[in-house]
């Protein structure tokens, strides 16, 4: 068993199928991605699983990987015990989340920002271009600086859980770059192409760090790395003030737009 | 019925001592407190110890109803305790406390906090100080079940 526990979670789901099935009935959505280097044995840590929901996860795996032969389970441990399943995210990291909503409500949109795109327009030419500084200046220069200049720089760069967050956010930047590069050769379909690339990666990327690697992150940060990770934000906060209010402004433009163009099209 | 109809923080309860290993009751934890004094009247938001650091705001019950508070919520804290119940002068403590926020710019304070419900009070204190200071600092609390037992442990939302 301990071999399988330090398997990458891509190579048990391929030779082992029904164990991303039983992943899955325990709320642990591995099955989708990309990357897939995470252990199985740092996966179940991460999602901080009851005690006895951890022992039925492992004794299910065990019936798939040994059929008819009895191995024991591995021992639960936990740096808290797991309590009710209501997140609640220290300041700091509550931020981030809340920076996720905007990028969530910029996401929403996109559907209809692919939908409605004439690429012959110099005005839609205009929206993605808007689209685009949103992307890279709110959510990734902003945003996505916290997230790896501050918060991931309190824990081990090598954990995979991390450089699976960098390869979405890596992924992202492949999105926009393809997206421009579409945009001037004037290709609709390689444009709605990569909105659409952009905002699946993203909505699953932000459930991930939600619901998984930021309770996760917060049960290991201690109160002095909390306080310390605040001030730091802070100051970023304070740095980007104006940029903040602007990219909020701007979301709720577009929403006025799109909300409107699509009752019409209704 | 219980037949005890007044505050739940006066109640009278007895709880059945557990049996202690004979190896618990032989080690002799060293103290984790690193300065005096330490009731909130008492201490000045001045004292060296308290720049910058992360401060925990005691219940007075609190350290007595769980058996290993040095090592779980002391350690590495600068400490001030206050009964919210019984203490006079509560205006000061709001004051001291937004002290500690925006002079001693510590970095996070740790409200612990007994379960009855007039100990909630030590944690509104708590919040009226931030909404006083000009700093904002992250704000946890833990609440303590009679017999230690953490029953909460989250952040104020900002």
């Amino acid at each position: 068993m301990e071999k399988f526990l330090r398997t990458p979670i891509k190579e048990m789901i391929g030779r082992f199928p029904e164990v991303g099935r039983i992943l899955d009935e325990y709320g642990i959505g591995c099955v989708p991605c990309s990357v897939g280097t995470c252990l199985l044995t740092d996966i179940v840590e991460i999602h901080n699983l009851s005690a006895d929901a951890e022992r039925g996860l492992f004794g299910k795996i065990a019936a798939v990987l040994f059929p008819r032969q009895a191995v024991p389970l591995p021992e639960t441990k936990r740096s808290r015990p797991a309590g009710p399943r209501k997140i609640v995210y220290s300041p700091p990291v509550k931020r981030l989340v809340d920076e996720h909503k905007l990028i969530l409500r910029f996401v929403a949109l996109v559907p209809e920002i692919a939908r409605t795109f004439d690429a012959a327009s110099e005005e839609h030419r205009r929206l993605i271009l808007d689209a685009v500084d949103f992307i890279r200046s709110y959510a990734d220069r902003f945003h996505h600086a916290k997230e790896e200049d501050i918060l991931f720089g309190y824990f081990d760069p090598g954990l995979d859980i991390l450089n699976v967050m960098h390869e979405d956010h890596r992924r992202g930047r492949g999105y926009v770059k393809d997206l421009l590069d579409a945009l001037d050769r004037g290709d609709r379909e390689g444009v709605v192409a990569n909105l659409a690339g952009y905002a699946a990666l993203l909505t699953e990327h932000i459930k991930k760090e939600d619901e998984i690697l930021y309770p996760w992150m917060d049960r290991n940060l201690s109160t002095h790395k909390v306080g310390e990770m605040f001030s730091r934000f802070q100051e970023v906060d304070g740095r980007f003030e104006e940029a903040r209010r602007k990219y909020e402004e701007y979301v709720v433009g577009i929403e006025g737009k799109y909300k409107a163009v699509a009752e019409v099209a209704r | 019925m219980s037949g005890f109809s007044g505050c739940p923080g006066s109640k009278m309860v007895e709880f059945q001592t557990s049996e202690t290993s004979e190896e618990a009751v032989g080690i002799k934890a060293p103290s984790q407190l690193r300065q005096w004094p330490i009731q909130l009247h008492l201490v000045s938001p001045e004292a060296p110890y308290f720049k910058g650091a992360d401060v925990l705001l005691a219940a007075d019950c609190a350290p007595f109803a769980m058996g290993n508070f040095h090592n779980d919520f002391l350690k590495g804290k600068s400490l001030a305790i206050a009964c919210p119940k019984l203490d006079g002068g509560q205006d000061a403590y709001v004051e001291k406390i937004r002290a500690l926020f925006d002079e001693a710019q510590i970095n996070t304070l740790t409200v612990v906090i007994m379960q009855v419900p007039c100990c909630r009070g030590l944690l509104s204190l708590a919040v009226q100080a931030l909404q006083k200071s000009r700093r904002k600092v992250p704000i946890r609390y833990v609440v303590a079940g009679l017999q230690g037992d953490v029953l909460q442990d989250g952040w104020v939302e900002e």
